[in-house]
């Protein structure tokens, strides 16, 4: 403790801003992450909790002198750099404080899915695969769980759970196995936070520490597969055997199973044969453009955001005269707390908040040396799931992404897999752990089946301590 | 609950807008459903059905009864080519009243009894009832009742009860109505017409869109577009699939199919002018009721120039 006071009076002796200050703003992060772990008993969007933040550090900020002005003005420099030939703008101090990159890769990726979706793409490959089980709900849990592994890796998790789970209430009830539901939609809900880990664009913790870490999509994909893939085959092993899913045995219960999912017509949703085509090839451009962006010429230099960018408006161009249909149903919500959470992030890094904080972690860090087999990425990873599942984990992970940046860890160091893991992993200790599992019990409700909050943990806790298991084994073992 | 247990306001206070989290994750879970309930469709399975013993039942004398018996044998002779199929006639003297019908027919247990309206009464002149006996018959046994037209009665249409080479089934609910449809194709002659009908009750529709244009959140041109091609959808949908099935079964009979809306008895009435049908299939029980379902009595009550088969 003496030794972190120290090295605090260091810094602070350093940069000019008193430990007072620091811990005033300190203050105000744990007030802005308490009100958003209590976002539903004060009614209020993430959005307005962070805008006030926002405003208010910012506002606080100027108070105590944090930003450098020039003559008032707030000025930074435009690349290039070192030839010369680079300009100083005047820019508001909160709009160099968003990482446009992230907010730009958000709107771009969610647009171009919400259009696809429209082609009916989802809802036949769900259909098919229904009817690829005949109806056999051991083979059903399989397929619907690679499938809301694979839905929430290329769409998101919630996208992925509604389109899943409402599948399962349907299909269950027409095979007359409304008994199984509760369990086919919890495994669900805690796969789509597996999925949520296969790519650097499948979720937002995903993508913010990955650009800061600066890992590629490839890379990302190779180290995250074979845990995704481990996971997903333990959670749904364990799920069958915990709710008794099992393979139908009787001949006579197969063929009426296998009829009843054979009156599913997998084009019913599909309104336009060219538009389902252009959909299914599009997307697959989509995902190969992302996969290759920092290998691709010009495009590289661009980056992931304008690739989603240019995609969702090729996509909107068939929709041309009716797009506003496509703004209305953006998440704005998300996107203006993205916005205010980088904007209070850039007032505690002023405020030396960040490296207060960065000075515990990196106690925690040194557990690595001191007590060895790599404990302090066990513990962070750990720490990191915990605190995912009380509150948003967008947070946690943009707080301890910037400061790893800050600190110079490399890109290949297992202290940011940590962090993804748990992020992602922590989602699944608690109903409101992540949006996904809200969605589920909304579901599991809106099916009449009963799910308390402690119900919810009780059951989701051996296959969250499972998976946390094996996330912690993974990155001591393969990504030290 | 768990909203209510661990989080009492939650659910409220997000349930309240439709611009909540709660209120927009309910509408694309619904939105998501619609879609997949449009995609599960009912699947018509084939059976044929069993026919090895039919009773004709008559108020006639024994030689005028077995008159009566070989006309039927006649017009229905996509049954009676089978030899194993025992044939009994029921003459007047074997019962008088509804009670001793009832135990001749329980005891007999025929797959389908065949007989006409207003047995031991001359009510059969005026078209206002079926008769106790008919009542009784479609109601208390499980076989079904084909309903011939009145051997004294010179109302039949001149098509009518000579052959069953035009036979059409008739529902306000055809989807899923697999034992009606494998009893219209089972009386249908090879190579004949089977015509499976779907009328939607239009004067029921009106008053439902009457209601709804009054709901201000519903945009009512958009509802009246959507509920009718959605109504039409799910028959056409059915007979499509029956159409495959039957095909698939090696069933030889032609299949034509009729999904409209209309007042039942007035557009029944045309159809079967129009098409010269010789044989109407349509279900009569009530699941919620003791008597004949509403249109169904109706319809056999007016629809006396031709028979009827009654499930």
């Amino acid at each position: 403790m003496n030794d972190v006071l120290v090295a605090t009076a260091d810094i602070h002796a350093g940069t000019g801003v008193p430990l007072e200050t620091t811990l005033f703003f300190a203050a105000l992060l744990v007030g802005l992450i308490s009100c958003l772990a209590f976002e539903d008993k004060i009614h209020a969007k993430k959005s307005i909790i962070a805008g006030v933040f926002a405003l208010s550090s910012l506002f606080l900020a100027n108070v105590f002198h944090l930003y450098e002005y020039v003559d008032h003005k707030f000025l930074i420099m435009l690349p290039p750099f070192d030839s010369g030939q680079g300009h100083i703008v005047e820019l508001p101090v909160y709009i160099p404080a968003i990482d446009w990159s992230v907010i730009a890769l958000i709107f771009g990726a969610s647009l171009f899915i919400d259009i696809t979706s429209k082609s009916g793409l989802f809802t036949w490959i769900a259909v098919k695969l229904t009817k690829a089980s005949k109806g056999d709900p051991r083979r059903l849990l399989w397929f619907y769980g690679l499938m809301t592994v694979a839905f929430s890796a290329v769409l998101n998790n919630v996208t992925a759970m509604i389109i899943v789970g409402s599948l399962t209430g349907v299909s269950l009830r027409k095979l007359g196995r409304v008994n199984l539901m509760l369990g086919f939609l919890l495994i669900e809900a805690l796969l789509t936070n597996i999925g949520g880990l296969l790519t650097l664009i499948s979720s937002v913790p995903n993508i913010i520490v990955g650009n800061a870490a600066g890992i590629s999509f490839v890379t990302f994909f190779v180290k995250a597969a074979p845990f995704v893939a481990v996971a997903t085959v333990g959670t749904i092993m364990l799920g069958a055997r915990m709710f008794s899913i099992t393979n139908l045995v009787d001949i006579e219960e197969k063929k009426e199973a296998e009829l009843l999912v054979g009156g599913f017509d997998e084009n019913d949703g599909i309104e336009s044969n060219s538009f389902f085509w252009f959909g299914a090839i599009m997307l697959l451009l989509f995902i190969l453009t992302i996969a290759t962006t920092s290998v691709l010429p010009v495009v590289q230099d661009l980056g992931m955001s304008f690739v989603a960018l240019a995609f969702a408006t090729i996509m909107l161009v068939r929709y041309k005269a009716t797009v506003d249909q496509f703004y209305r149903a953006i998440d704005w919500d998300l996107l203006g707390f993205f916005a205010a959470l980088f904007i209070v992030i850039n007032v505690m890094e002023h405020a030396q908040v960040l490296d207060l904080i960065g000075i515990g972690l990196a106690k925690v860090i040194s557990l690595n040396d001191t007590v060895g087999h790599g404990a302090g990425t066990g513990v962070i990873l750990v720490s990191s799931a915990v605190f995912s599942s009380v509150t948003d984990n967008i947070p946690l992970s943009a707080m301890l992404a910037k400061i790893l940046q800050a600190q110079g860890t490399v890109s290949t160091d297992p202290l940011w897999w940590s962090v993804v893991f748990g992020a992602n992993l922590g989602g699944n200790l608690t109903p409101i752990g992540s949006a996904s599992t809200l969605v589920a019990v909304t579901i599991i409700h809106k099916n009449d089946l009963a799910m308390s909050f402690m119900r919810f943990v009780k059951l989701a806790f051996p296959f969250a301590a499972l998976q946390i298991a094996l996330a912690t084994a993974y990155v001591l073992l393969f990504l030290q | 609950m768990y909203f209510e247990a661990a989080h009492p306001g939650y659910i409220r206070n997000h349930g309240d807008s439709e611009f909540s989290l709660f209120g927009r994750i309910m509408t694309k879970v619904d939105q998501f459903e619609s879609m997949f309930r449009s995609a599960s469709r009912e699947v018509f399975v084939y059976e044929r059905v069993n026919i090895e013993s039919v009773l004709v039942v008559t108020d006639l004398d024994e030689a005028e009864a077995r008159s009566f018996g070989d006309q039927v044998r006649q017009f229905l002779t996509v049954i009676s080519d089978d030899e194993k199929v025992r044939w009994r006639n029921v003459g007047g003297s074997e019962f008088q009243t509804a009670g001793e019908l009832m135990a001749l027919v329980e005891s007999a247990a025929p797959d389908i009894i065949c007989t006409y309206r207003n047995l031991h009464s001359s009510a059969w002149k005026w078209s206002y009832s079926l008769g106790t006996h008919v009542d009784l018959l479609t109601q208390h046994t499980p076989s079904p009742v084909m309903l011939l037209p009145h051997p004294k009665a010179e109302r039949s249409a001149g098509h009518a009860f000579e052959n069953t080479d035009m036979v059409m089934a008739i529902t306000s609910h055809l989807t899923g109505d697999n034992v009606l449809v494998n009893y219209a194709v089972r009386f249908t002659e090879e190579h004949q017409t089977l015509w499976l009908t779907h009328v939607e009750d239009e004067a029921t529709f009106d008053r439902y869109m009457d209601v709804i244009s009054k709901i201000p959140t519903i945009e009512t041109d958009e509802a009246r577009k959507d509920f009718m091609e959605r109504l039409m959808k799910e028959p056409e949908d059915y007979i499509d699939d029956c159409v495959d099935v039957l095909q698939a079964a090696g069933v030889r009979v032609q299949v034509r199919q009729l999904v409209t809306f209309g007042h039942h008895l007035p557009e029944y009435e045309r159809l079967i002018e129009q098409h010269d049908i010789d044989l109407l299939v349509m279900n009569t029980k009530d699941e919620h009721q003791l008597a004949m379902h509403g249109m169904a009595y109706a319809l056999a009550v007016e629809l006396r120039q031709i028979p009827l088969l009654m499930l």
